[in-house]
């Protein structure tokens, strides 16, 4: 009994460059359009013609007055880099998403699974307990995101060496996700001993932050890497998702290939969580809806998945500057608050 | 050994190869050549070596000791696409975690072909419709591989191996959850294709009789280090089954067709057996 025609259906055809083209360029669209709105709303808003203005190399402040110097003022020293540092985390963390969902062969995986950001918060806590300047903190947080990669990277060594066609991603979805307890319980004791007037900026950070983010370079530099490590090897990851067997037999070198990507992952992740602090759902549910709509094509879906999280995080934190201003909210709360309702609704839709 | 002239190039070959599982020695020494236009079925009891032996030959592992040789050139010393040109492996399962289409996931096999950025060009997609045809999976090319059934799946990853084009395919159970028709037609398929110069088949198979009427030879494993290699009739007998399985099974001929059976068990024997559950 067969529900479908015994011809194929002039509709199906595979991902090809011309189509992925196609999504990536619809995909950079929406970032301009939702990168102008982050620039020109807020307390204070500009028409779209201002702020390109203020954008402009050749703005000259003495002939434009007052007003406009302070446009140009807002929106290079505080929306630009900001706006900058929200869609840099997203790609970032939906690409880590993207890439770890491979990797463990889980669609359940997302950044923090493997416990880079555990690393990141704890030793990013223990770094405002102490009354570190705000560089100290990032830095203590790349540095305890590095010390979670390398933990696991050594005891699940064997799991990611091992040259042999078995499934060995168990094993290491289970050490990462162990790890990440570890480092949960750790927080939770930190959080404990913390002074009072440190608890506020501690659980901003938990939650995730773009609130005066001035530098987004080194968040835009590992978006760079990640993106020329890893698209190359997109054939290969399509590949990689039917197992390790049937990569090796199709000439995958599986080792060093799942070394890359838990590597490119992890960098990815780490950055992120070194700009923002921990955003949840990007890395969760932006692959998935560009996966519902497009395909499993890794070849379209990471350069997609990086714009997608671009926009979802850019939008997510205008949305956190605009519903309670003057005041603001962490992006992590707005992310969740959409990302719940969302996933949910992907695991428990009728399959179709 | 009879070679018809026509079959005589050697494809693959096995040098003193030695497969260990932990201290157990499951294929000691064990050297043959295997040539171009024979159909091959790889027999034994479970856990004899039947997998370890088909990665061994497809260069997935090691083995313990000796080597394998493809058109005279050691698999170490071949380089990766090439081989997978070469040879194709269809191992006994493969996962299916996202959504993908038939034809996509078939498609995947072309991997070794594939050059520059890695997109798939139209000679890509006319093999994976063709493997499709073959199989007689045409009608399922769009439908969500997560959808399917057990058997389906198992057709599937046969179409994607053929569609690899490579004139060495080396199959592990490529019959399993098949059933009796699709199993026949897959033989038929897999016949069919090797008619072609220079390709050969290696596959795992727990059905005997089917083994032998379409495999050409039969390797029987006995998973203590012996190995019996040679045209199928020669090897799948009743007296080597029957070691071989440690089961005594008796060849029943009706007519020209011909069928290895399990021995009905003696009167004394199943009420050994009957005791033996009562007592549990």
């Amino acid at each position: 009994m067969n529900r479908y025609p015994a011809s194929l259906p002039a509709t199906l055809h595979a991902m090809s460059a011309k189509r992925a083209a196609a999504i990536w360029l619809v995909l950079a669209l929406a970032a301009l359009v939702v990168l102008m709105a982050s620039l020109a709303l807020g307390s204070v808003s500009l028409a779209p013609s201002s702020v390109i203005e203020a954008l402009s190399p050749l703005h000259a402040p003495a002939s434009q007055g007052a007003s406009a110097d302070l446009a140009a003022e807002i929106v290079r020293t505080l929306r630009l880099p900001r706006a900058l540092a929200g869609f840099a985390c997203g790609a970032l963390l939906a690409m880590a998403g993207a890439l770890l969902q491979v990797l463990l062969r889980n669609p359940l995986a997302e950044p923090y699974v493997l416990g880079v950001s555990g690393g990141a918060a704890s030793f990013a806590l223990v770094a405002m307990i102490a009354g570190c300047a705000w560089w100290l903190v990032d830095v203590s947080a790349f540095a305890g995101a590095f010390v979670s990669i390398l933990l696991v990277l050594g005891l699940a060594r064997r799991e990611l060496w091992r040259g042999e066609p078995q499934d060995t991603s168990p094993r290491l979805l289970l050490t990462g996700a162990v790890i990440a307890a570890g480092w949960g319980a750790l927080i939770t004791l930190l959080l404990n001993v913390a002074p009072d007037n440190r608890l506020r900026g501690m659980l901003f950070w938990l939650t995730g932050d773009l609130n005066g983010n001035a530098m987004p370079w080194t968040a835009l530099a590992a978006l760079v890497v990640v993106l020329v490590a890893i698209v190359p090897a997109a054939p290969r990851l399509n590949v990689l998702l039917r197992g390790d067997a049937v990569a090796q037999a199709l000439g995958v070198a599986v080792v060093p290939l799942r070394l890359r990507v838990y590597l490119a992952a992890s960098l990815a992740a780490a950055a992120a969580v070194t700009t923002a602090g921990t955003i949840g759902f990007i890395g969760l549910v932006v692959p998935h809806v560009l996966r519902l709509a497009f395909g499993n094509d890794q070849r379209m879906l990471l350069p997609a998945a990086a714009l997608g999280g671009g926009v979802a995080v850019m939008g997510a934190d205008l949305i956190a500057r605009l519903v309670i201003a003057p005041a603001q909210l962490p992006v992590g709360v707005i992310t969740a608050i959409i990302g719940v309702p969302v996933f949910l609704w992907m695991l428990l839709r009728a399959p179709r | 050994m009879m070679h018809t002239a026509s079959h005589a190039e050697p494809v693959l070959s096995a040098q003193r190869v030695t497969l260990r599982a932990g201290t157990r020695t499951l294929l000691d020494a064990f050297t043959h050549t295997f040539y171009a236009g024979e159909i091959w079925c790889v027999a034994g009891p479970n856990g004899a070596g039947k997998t370890t032996l088909l990665s061994t030959l497809a260069g997935l592992r090691q083995a313990f000791a000796g080597h394998v040789e493809l058109d005279g050139k050691r698999l170490a010393d071949w380089h990766a696409q090439q081989l997978a040109q070469r040879r194709a492996l269809m191992p006994q399962s493969a996962p299916d975690t996202f959504s993908a289409s038939v034809l996509d996931i078939v498609m995947l096999n072309r991997f070794p072909h594939l050059t520059g950025w890695g997109w798939e060009r139209e000679a890509d997609r006319a093999a994976a419709r063709a493997a499709l045809d073959l199989l007689g999976l045409t009608g399922l090319a769009a439908r969500d591989v997560l959808s399917l059934s057990g058997g389906e799946r198992q057709r599937v990853a046969l179409a994607a191996v053929l569609c690899q084009q490579a004139p060495l395919l080396l199959l592990d159970e490529p019959l399993s959850h098949l059933d009796l028709h699709h199993q026949i037609e897959c033989l038929e398929a897999l016949s069919e294709w090797t008619r072609e110069p220079r390709r050969s088949v290696l596959f795992s198979c727990h059905d005997l009789n089917l083994a032998r009427r379409f495999a050409t030879h039969a390797l029987l494993l006995d998973g203590n280090g012996a190995a019996y290699a040679g045209p199928v009739r020669d090897v799948l007998t009743p007296a080597l089954t029957s070691r071989v399985f440690g089961y005594p099974l008796i060849l029943i001929r009706d007519g020209d067709h011909e069928a290895l059976i399990p021995a009905p068990r003696s009167r004394h024997e199943s009420a050994l057996a009957h005791d033996a559950t009562a007592r549990r």
